[in-house]
């Protein structure tokens, strides 16, 4: 592999693991929010548990969603400094708004959430997650139109070899952001309810004592699910006739972009079938069908994969530009990059966050295994054993 | 307007130092401050509310560079390239650290993420020194970076002792407590203060410290843990704050088009508010009295 080759593998590595960490904190985040509303209008100390412990899925698969976009970041100036010498007075802007409106404010509000339980007041920590996911949905807002902006250089004319703005609204409103934002954000809600089914079908095939914890997270999980995947499908294939208009040979031009949108197609179809006609009907029954928890179990990484899948199609599609039509990826990369500095970098970045993911996706198991009872996040100040829920009648 | 956005990167990167800077200095200090495992446990529970609203900081710095000096941007990070790798991954190991600790019960788990914290914290500490001085001397300068390297871990070390000073007033170990005095470590000031540098940059660093200062004495009700903690974040913001000065007018001719900045102020700066807000929030709500709190914390 020469230079280029590696500098691409490395954003593609990192890209991969980066996303496949959003995609679920999207589809967590509105989740665990509207659990904590719920729970906190209704007093319902059910909800507020159920929060507590797929709040604490959240912010563990959100530590590596950090992780994994501090490289992303970083990279486009290590790697790729010659898309931000030609684009970046417009490619950077809606990086930066996402930087400073988006993630400054979504990760602050997160760690008054974190570890605001029981030191603010309840409404104003439900604020908290409130702000998060209004947050988290700006930032895969604003990546999605600095991404859309790379497939169609919308708003956007060269003056003096460099890409100026020239009417920002366009970069707003660019065909290939308006189809694919809601496709992504139904590929969160997937992903989320996903792993709310996955891990209530472990739980209750065990024969959890937690029952009516996992029967309302797992009917949760069907609805949220099935709705992602009507989301995501629809604006899938809403997104064609864009894709037609402004990319004619994405799909037939690069083999590997054909190949990845056809198993993505294939694996969300065959889903959203099973959602639709097989796990929605039958929802009141299903908590009780154990023999049908090792299936929940076997299709929980099917959304994430079909979801990275999306994203080689969506990249790969794009070769060889970098802004389509405009700058090359050859000519994106930072001149004067060495085999010795591109290998050092992928080794350490593909190493470490490799490492850490494994052992994430372990813990959140782990944290799946132990089950509400063991959940750390928002535990009470005093160690005074919870009132069983009789008394509290 | 370039000059307005030149003056709020100079404010992040700064704040990146002042606020960011306390919770490397104090994973710096981890082993040395929390010499048992209840220690450490005290020390990053009391530091831990203050991470995530700290590293925002840098993130918000890349942010601007990105989209307000895109030029500089592509080569400033390439020229510091196996520096910026260093950095990143050594915030991606003390991050890892912060959030794994907990996550399992055993001794040894903990005590290696704890290992992990420390290490992560002084290659930040590190990487940032070499890349400030690299930046202000040029890439020739390998004992320049060396010694501005060394420089800014005593600094961070520094602000990051009398943080841990003003959160656990009585120490981690209260029963122990070797390491409970808040007064400046008279070696490592002098050396924090020689890499100062040019004076108008150690006074944009002052202002910042007295920024921080005010807010937390006013969200603290004050004292003299807070004045030592204001004046430690001059010191770990004052090198940045320095090189800044310095860069400011090559930076100026980096700066994007005017129809850029519109877009850019237009979007961002009427969020800034909620962005101080928030970050003001955050002192105030974590200052000693809640670091004392019995809540069993989730770092």
């Amino acid at each position: 592999m020469d230079v280029l080759d590696l500098a691409r593998a490395q954003f593609a590595v990192t890209g991969s693991l980066h996303f496949l960490f959003v995609v679920l904190t999207l589809g967590l985040a509105p989740l665990v929010a509207i659990m904590q509303t719920l729970g906190t209008l209704r007093n319902d100390p059910l909800l507020l548990r159920m929060t507590r412990f797929w709040g604490q899925i959240y912010v563990i698969n959100y530590a590596l969603g950090i992780v994994t976009g501090l490289v992303m970041e970083f990279q486009f100036g290590l790697s790729w400094s010659g898309l931000s010498h030609y684009a970046g007075d417009v490619f950077g802007a809606p990086l930066a708004i996402e930087a400073l409106v988006a993630f400054f404010l979504e990760s602050t509000f997160l760690g008054l959430w974190i570890f605001g339980w029981h030191r603010l007041p309840r409404g104003l920590h439900l604020a908290c997650i409130w702000a998060v996911v209004l947050t988290a949905y700006a930032s895969a807002f604003w990546i999605m139109v600095a991404n859309s902006f790379l497939q169609n250089p919308a708003g956007a004319v060269e003056r003096g070899g460099r890409l100026v703005v020239e009417d920002f609204g366009a970069l707003l409103t660019n065909p290939m952001l308006t189809m694919a934002l809601p496709h992504v954000i139904g590929a969160g809600l997937w992903a989320g309810g996903s792993v709310l089914m996955g891990a209530s079908a472990y739980q209750l095939f065990r024969r959890t004592a937690e029952r009516e914890f996992f029967t309302r997270s797992l009917r949760l999980g069907v609805v949220v699910a099935t709705a992602g995947s009507l989301l995501t499908v629809g604006f899938g294939y809403a997104q064609f006739s864009p894709v037609a208009q402004f990319q004619p040979d994405k799909f037939s031009g690069a083999a590997l972009a054909g190949v990845g949108l056809g198993f993505m197609i294939m694996i969300g179809q065959l889903l959203q079938l099973v959602l639709l006609f097989v796990l929605l009907p039958t929802i009141a029954w299903l908590p009780r069908w154990r023999w049908a928890h090792p299936l929940l179990m076997a299709i929980t990484p099917l959304p994430f994969l079909a979801a990275m899948l999306g994203w080689l199609a969506r990249e790969v599609g794009r070769q060889p530009w970098a802004v389509y039509g405009r700058l090359t990826v050859a000519d994106a990369m930072s001149p004067g990059l060495t085999p010795a500095m591109i290998t050092m970098s992928f080794a350490a970045f593909a190493g470490v966050l490799g490492l850490l993911a494994i052992v994430d996706y372990l813990l959140i198991a782990h944290v799946v295994r132990r089950g509400p009872a063991a959940a750390t996040l928002g535990a009470a100040p005093l160690p005074s054993p919870e009132r069983p829920a009789a008394l509290s009648l | 307007m370039d000059i307005l956005w030149s003056a709020l990167f100079a404010v992040l990167l700064v704040g990146y130092f002042a606020f960011e800077g306390a919770n490397i200095g104090l994973g710096m200090l981890l082993p040395v401050l929390g010499r048992t495992r209840d220690g450490r446990d005290r020390l990053v529970a009391a530091m831990a509310p203050f991470v995530l609203a700290g590293e925002v900081w840098l993130v918000a710095v890349a942010g601007v560079l990105f989209g307000v000096y895109p030029r500089a941007e592509g080569e400033v990070l390439f020229a510091l390239y196996p520096l910026v790798v260093c950095l990143l991954v050594s915030w991606i190991v003390r991050d890892a650290g912060l959030w794994f600790r907990r996550r399992l019960d055993g001794s040894a788990w903990r005590a290696g993420w704890d290992r992990m914290i420390c290490l992560g914290s002084w290659g930040l500490a590190l990487s940032w020194g070499a890349a400030l001085a690299w930046l202000a001397a040029g890439p020739s300068a390998v004992p320049a970076a060396l010694a501005g390297a060394a420089a800014l871990a005593a600094a961070l070390a520094f602000h990051g002792r009398s943080f841990a000073a003003w959160l656990l007033p009585a120490g981690p170990e209260p029963a122990v407590s070797p390491a409970a005095d808040p007064a400046a470590d008279p070696v490592t000031a002098p050396a924090a203060g020689t890499a100062t540098g040019a004076g108008a940059g150690a006074a944009t660093g002052i202002g910042a410290g007295t920024v921080t200062g005010t807010v937390i004495r006013r969200g603290t009700g004050g004292g003299r843990g807070a004045r030592a903690l204001a004046v430690s974040a001059c010191v770990a913001a004052a090198p940045a704050a320095a090189l800044l000065a310095g860069a400011a007018p090559w930076l100026l001719e980096h700066t994007a088009p005017v129809d850029t900045l519109n877009v850019l102020s237009l979007m961002i700066l009427p969020f800034a508010p909620v962005m101080v807000g928030a970050q003001v929030w955050v002192w105030r709500t974590f200052g000693p009295r809640g670091a004392a709190d019995r809540s069993p914390s989730f770092f």
